[in-house]
């Protein structure tokens, strides 16, 4: 208790207030401390200066009940030393006149109390009286800081000596500046309270610190604060507080209360309260609403996430995803949401989403151990990433981001020495591989060049057997129509007109040509491209095919020409492997992209197939008779179209390195290559062991009836089914990937592991 | 408003307690809430104002409380979100017990203080803006200062004490049976009072202090509203 303060209430109320005190708070230690064993205490009273009235017995209860709140500690610190520093302002709050102004206190009094009050630094106003050579006197009539009071009437005079006057000038008087009458703002230097005489200075130094910045000196009459105003303009008339405060425009301010709650020191925060249930420093933390809000946003949020996992756990990925941004919106650093979501980034491969998001979370709760060690999974499988992508140094910085996390994380050890030695590696790998490619430069020159030979030498056998072909081909056309699900029956004659026609329209540099060359010409584009080419999936449909006639090759055993054929197109697809096996290493996310690509360029490929087969259905169905003849228009004419594309590839073909930026390359998506692989694998086998037969006669025929068939097929319904099938394989393909991310990473890498390997086969060769 | 006829300090009518105990709920919520002074007063008066048309059994208390303590915040310009209200009363009536779940219970409860605040604004006819004793009290408290010593002045927590009184004066339907400008004079008497402060030169002046405050003041008033502002602490003590 306030020892101070208790005197000062004793003093006030009497020796009645004291008893009742020791009734009431004769528990409270603190007030017992105040009574003195003996001595000047509370005991030496003097009797109550204040005339009883009816309610001071009341009133002398309730202080003696309360009295430890009334006089406790904490009250007594909750008012602080205001500063009047800030300068007043009307708009914030009423400014009122003095109140003794409007008590009517007599002069006597207010002299005696104005000399009381006053202390040093406090800023004065007053006219200039006299000017002696001392100094200057000054008739003060109001007040700016400190108290404010009313004391014009008072006559009070202050006197400012000579040295409190600054100069302004480096010669002359300085008081030569001032006039009698000049309204001078000073600071109160010297008090004599006994013979009531006062001090002033002009110099910034006898000002309290807080009003350091007051200018003193000679002022204008706008200058004079508003209090002294308002008193002047109050004082003709006979206003009341009350009528002053209402049409004050600080009054009606609606933030009044909360700017004078601020000036007086009181707190609404913590408000004081004289029940004691209601004192605010007892209030627990938690059950303020700040507090149960984010509790109960914590709980929400956690439910929201369990949800969530629940969704992940079905594979409703997006959903999961929305419900982890809810619990996130609901508490935004919520770290279980946060890992959830990484976790979630992680799968779907946005490994720098996920890394963000356990970072986050680590921040806000760095014991959480999956974030820990999520983090650590997702920097080491990014680092692997970055190294696949030949960005080395910044894989590094991931591996010993990870190491710094957890310094037991073995896997980021192990990545970290692995790539180490893999960076040593590379700056000899980087030499080999110039070397390799120089060398590779020259084979391809070579490779070309024996190509070109090997198809003259084919060209010549060709017009060989061409002489003796025509029955034997159409004989052997009826034997193996059967078998060909194509309707047709293909004879020499039509073949002869196809080709003619083809002849015809083809450039002039080729139809100077024989007619056998040009068969070649034809064999090979049909062997190389279907008629749609130019796809992905029009190339898929053709290793389909090809693979089926590759069987069927086998049962009939008189298949070399046309394996050696297709062993001519063989560096070159070996060469779009490699090209799109490194595309594949690439990016896990470009892959899967490319292949949803292809999934699309294939199914609209069907719907293209569908379409043809129904227009041609439509068309041949008056003349049925001329089926064979309407159908080998057709598809000439379909040649037609793509034949302008298949010369240029055909132009290319001879180039290998040109070939692979040609556009068509690109068109092959990474999707096919799976299926490259597999046939080409095959054809290596077939076309050794083709090679050691040799049944030239037959082979002729099948050559001619084999791309017909075959350009064929896409119109026909078998096509269509073995779309349908590949498309189904492609889509449980894909599904299974989203299901099982790491098995197909891990046939992925097979692949790539195969394709390289493959890769390096091919260069041997 | 007009200060009604006085009822004497040893008649305190039967569910006084109950209005008691709930604006005790008001002010400890309004400070939990963070709501400033004025919002939690607003909220006490639209209560008292509301049982003054109403009787008690008809309406659970407490809802209505809820309510006032919403619509204060919005007349008030310090918006409350009636989740955090919920949440600060719910874990008022049950001590130490978890948040409520946002689930539909939340919500009905939540729904019954919005459909409360809509009956209450009615009942009240839209008037729920009042005149309160703060800032008159602030301004007095300003003025004063500035008339005693200043060391004296900041020895003495006065204001702290004041400002207590008027708060806790909240708990009776004081505010709606005297001015505000009475009130104010009232707490500031009683806490000068309290530590023995005499208002200098208060004697040889020709009018007191308290009649500069307020014209239309007696010291008949004064006492009587000191009287029932300590009742309200005798009431206190009764029920705790």
């Amino acid at each position: 208790m306030e020892r101070d303060l208790l005197r000062q209430a004793l003093g006030f109320h009497g020796p009645a207030l004291l008893s009742l005190l020791r009734t009431e708070q004769h528990d409270n230690p603190d007030f017992r401390g105040l009574l003195p064993p003996g001595g000047p205490g509370l005991e030496t009273l003097p009797p109550a200066r204040k005339d009883r009235g009816i309610d001071n017995v009341e009133i002398q209860n309730f202080i003696a009940k309360k009295a430890d709140l009334l006089f406790s500690h904490s009250w007594k610190t909750n008012v602080p030393t205001i500063t009047e520093a800030d300068e007043e302002n009307e708009d914030y709050y009423a400014i009122m006149p003095p109140l003794e102004q409007f008590m009517d206190v007599p002069s006597a009094e207010r002299r005696e109390l104005f000399f009381r009050d006053i202390e040093r630094g406090d800023i004065v106003i007053g006219r200039i009286s006299s000017i002696r050579e001392f100094g200057f006197f000054m008739v003060l009539f109001c007040l700016r800081s400190g108290v404010i009071r009313e004391i014009a009437d008072l006559e009070i005079t202050a006197l400012c000596p000579l040295r409190d006057v600054p100069s302004h000038s480096s010669h002359g008087d300085p008081l030569s500046y001032y006039q009698t009458g000049d309204l001078i703002q000073a600071a109160i230097k010297d008090i004599d309270r006994y013979h009531e005489k006062l001090t002033v200075s002009l110099h910034s130094s006898a000002l309290s610190p807080s009003l350091a910045s007051t200018k003193l000196g000679v002022i204008s009459s706008e200058d004079l604060p508003l209090h002294y105003r308002r008193s002047v303009e109050i004082s003709s008339g006979l206003e009341t507080y009350e009528k002053v405060l209402q049409h004050s425009l600080g009054f009606a301010n609606p933030a009044v209360v909360e700017f004078l709650v601020g000036k007086l020191g009181l707190s609404e925060s913590s408000p004081p309260s004289l029940m004691r249930r209601l004192q605010s420093q007892n209030f627990h933390e938690e059950d303020f609403a700040t507090a149960l809000r984010k509790k109960q946003s914590a709980s929400w949020a956690l439910k929201c996430v369990k949800i969530g996992v629940d969704y992940f756990k079905e594979g409703r990925h997006v959903d999961a995803m929305n419900e982890y941004n809810k619990a996130l919106e609901i508490d935004a650093q919520n770290v279980e949401a946060l890992v959830a979501r990484g976790a979630l980034y992680a799968t779907k491969g946005s490994l720098n989403k996920a890394i963000d998001d356990f970072e986050i979370a680590l921040e806000n709760c760095p014991t959480h151990r999956n974030a820990r060690k999520y983090l650590c999974q997702t920097l080491v499988e990014r680092g692997g990433q970055l190294e696949e992508e030949e960005k080395l140094l910044n894989a590094e910085s991931y591996y010993k981001k990870a190491l710094n996390i957890d310094e037991t994380f073995q896997e980021a050890e192990d990545a970290l020495l692995k790539l180490r030695k893999q960076m040593q590696k590379s700056l000899e790998m980087r030499e080999k591989q110039a070397a390799k490619e120089e060398r590779q430069k020259e084979k391809k020159i070579e490779t070309s060049v024996e190509k070109l030979r090997k198809l003259l030498k084919e060209e010549k056998r060709l017009k060989k057997k061409r002489k003796r072909s025509t029955s034997s081909s159409s004989s052997s056309c009826d034997s193996s129509s059967d078998e060909s699900t194509s309707s047709s029956s293909s004879s020499s004659s039509d073949h002869k007109k196809r080709k003619k026609r083809d002849r015809s329209r083809s450039e002039s540099s080729r139809s100077s040509k024989h007619t056998p060359k040009s068969s070649l010409n034809q064999s090979r584009k049909d062997d190389c491209y279907s008629p749609p080419a130019n796809t992905s999936a029009s190339f898929l449909n053709q290793k389909h095919e090809m693979e089926k006639l590759l069987e069927r090759q086998d049962r009939l055993a008189y298949q070399k020409p046309e394996a050696r054929d297709r062993y001519y197109s063989l560096p070159r697809t070996s060469l779009y492997e490699e090209d799109h096996g490194g595309r594949s290493e690439d990016s896990r996310d470009s892959y899967s992209s490319a292949k949803t690509q292809a999934n699309s360029n294939k199914t609209e490929k069907q719907g293209k197939v569908d379409r043809i087969f129904f227009d041609r259905r439509e068309s041949t169905g008056p003349c049925r008779r001329k089926s064979d003849d309407k159908n080998k228009t057709q598809y000439s004419g379909k040649l037609e179209k793509d034949g302008g594309r298949k010369e240029q590839h055909r132009k290319y073909s001879p180039s290998q390195t040109k070939y692979s930026t040609s556009p068509t390359g690109s068109d092959y998506s990474t999707k096919s290559v799976e299926h490259y692989k597999r046939y080409t694998s095959r054809w290596i086998n077939e076309s050794s062991r083709y090679s050691a037969d040799n049944r030239p006669e037959l082979a002729q025929s099948k050559r001619e009836r084999e791309p017909r068939s075959r350009e064929r097929d896409p119109a026909q319904t078998q096509e269509v089914d073995e779309e349908a099938a590949l498309n189904g394989k492609e889509q449980s393909g894909s599904g299974a990937r989203k299901n099982l991310p790491q098995n197909l990473l891990n046939i992925f890498n097979q692949i790539a592991e195969f394709e390289r390997e493959k890769g390096s086969k091919q260069k041997n060769q | 408003m007009e200060p009604t006829v006085l009822q004497e300090g040893s008649q305190i009518p039967p569910d006084a307690k109950t209005h008691f105990k709930v604006c005790r709920f008001i002010m400890e919520a309004g400070v939990k809430l963070g709501l400033r002074s004025i919002p939690i007063a607003t909220a006490c008066t639209i209560y008292h104002r509301f049982f003054m048309e109403m009787p008690l059994e008809s309406y659970d208390p407490y809802l209505v409380a809820l309510a006032a303590l919403y619509l204060a915040g919005k007349v008030e310009e310090q918006h409350l979100r009636t989740r955090d209200i919920i949440n600060v009363s719910h874990r008022y009536m049950h001590p130490r017990s978890d948040p409520l779940e946002l689930d539909t219970h939340f919500w009905e409860l939540r729904d019954s203080i919005v459909q409360c605040e809509l009956l209450m604004l009615r009942v009240l006819c839209f008037r729920v803006s009042f005149q309160h004793p703060h800032k008159y009290l602030l301004h007095y408290l300003l003025s004063l200062k500035h008339w005693m010593n200043r060391h004296s002045w900041d020895r003495t927590p006065v204001a702290v004490a004041a400002w207590a009184l008027l708060r806790d004066s909240y708990h009776r339907p004081l505010c709606l049976q005297h001015a505000p400008q009475h009130i104010a004079v009232s707490v500031l008497y009683l806490a000068l009072q309290c530590y023995g402060v005499e208002v200098p030169a208060d004697t040889e002046a020709e009018r007191p202090w308290w009649q500069v405050f307020s014209e239309d003041l007696s010291k008949s008033i004064i006492d009587r509203i000191v009287l029932d502002l300590i009742q309200i602490y005798t009431l206190d003590t009764e029920i705790s």
